[in-house]
């Protein structure tokens, strides 16, 4: 006896994008599809079959508040907080340019070989170690938003919001008082006042959607 | 709140289809066969004719072991009526408005 032929990782691979893509409301149209995946695979039609369930569920996604709602939020976790979080990290690690005055990295906060570099070096040098371990923290507070906006925790995406807003503040003190630049301070605390609102807008559409999620994940 | 709205060209090939066998529950890859549709047509419409009122689905299961269960649909007797009618008067036939 013949065995019907098997999808194949691609046309599965498809398949899965589609479920995932369907969301908690049509989670048994999800499993509908699947179930009929099974009997175009028999016929061969596994991939054309799974391409016209991604097609459906892109639409669904993009019709419903819901699917508009996840959209928005995986764009923002990924396209926003993922980067910011890395560029963080990256500052904290290897002192990215932009950072320090005169695009000229540490070395340029630390205005060396000016006229007062002497004066200032080692209290410049004792600072840098607490200005990076800020900039890590706040790296890792940005994936850590970016992880509960995914899973839609938004107590957790507010009390880490509220520890980086503790943590640029102490960031652009030190900024504002170390390097005489401000420019970068200012810079600093535009973005996290743009993430800011970003976060309270997503949170308060969340909250409209799915009131029951902050009781979902108490505390 | 009722609506009332001419079924587009592709509702009214499934209406059609599943108006053939009014009892019969119809799987979503027999029904793609018969009508034509491809699945990124079918699915949708059947959503939301579901969210109509004007089909009715069930969960069936697998005719093998080790197979996912099925879907199964059919008419409701709303969508029935609207099946019935000709193109100028099935904008009559009331139906839910589906979800946003």
């Amino acid at each position: 006896m013949m065995r019907p032929p098997s999808p194949s990782f691609f046309a599965r691979a498809v398949m899965a994008v589609a479920m995932c893509c369907l969301g908690e409301s049509r989670r048994d149209w999800a499993a509908a599809m699947r179930g009929e995946f099974a009997a175009a695979a028999e016929d061969g039609e596994a991939l054309p079959f799974a391409i016209g369930c991604l097609g459906a569920a892109a639409r669904e996604l993009l019709t419903r508040e819901e699917g508009r709602f996840t959209l928005t939020n995986y764009t923002l976790a990924l396209g926003l907080m993922v980067p910011m979080a890395a560029l963080q990290i990256g500052c904290a690690l290897f002192g990215f340019p932009y950072l320090y005055p005169g695009q000229g990295g540490l070395a340029g906060a630390l205005l060396e070989g000016a006229a007062h570099e002497p004066l200032i070096r080692g209290l410049y040098q004792a600072a840098v170690p607490a200005l990076a371990l800020l900039l890590l923290l706040l790296g890792l507070a940005h994936l850590r938003i970016a992880w509960a906006m995914l899973d839609r925790d938004w107590a957790q995406v507010r009390r880490t919001g509220s520890l980086m807003l503790a943590a640029m503040v102490t960031l652009i003190m030190f900024m504002g008082v170390f390097f005489i630049d401000s420019s970068q301070a200012l810079l600093q605390a535009a973005v996290l006042a743009i993430e800011l609102a970003t976060l309270w807008m997503v949170m308060k559409r969340g909250s409209q959607i799915h009131p029951g999620a902050a009781a979902e994940h108490p505390g | 709140m009722a609506r009332q709205r001419n079924p587009s060209k592709q509702m009214r090939i499934l209406l059609d289809a599943l108006s053939a066998e009014r009892r019969q529950w119809r799987h979503g890859y027999e029904l793609m066969k018969e009508t034509g549709l491809s699945s990124g047509t079918l699915y949708p419409l059947l959503m939301r004719m579901t969210d109509q009122g004007l089909v009715e689905s069930e969960w069936r299961e697998p005719a093998q072991p080790g197979r996912p269960a099925r879907h199964a649909y059919r008419l409701t007797a709303t969508g029935f009526a609207l099946a019935q009618q000709g193109p100028g008067d099935r904008a009559g036939v009331p139906f839910r408005a589906s979800p946003a």
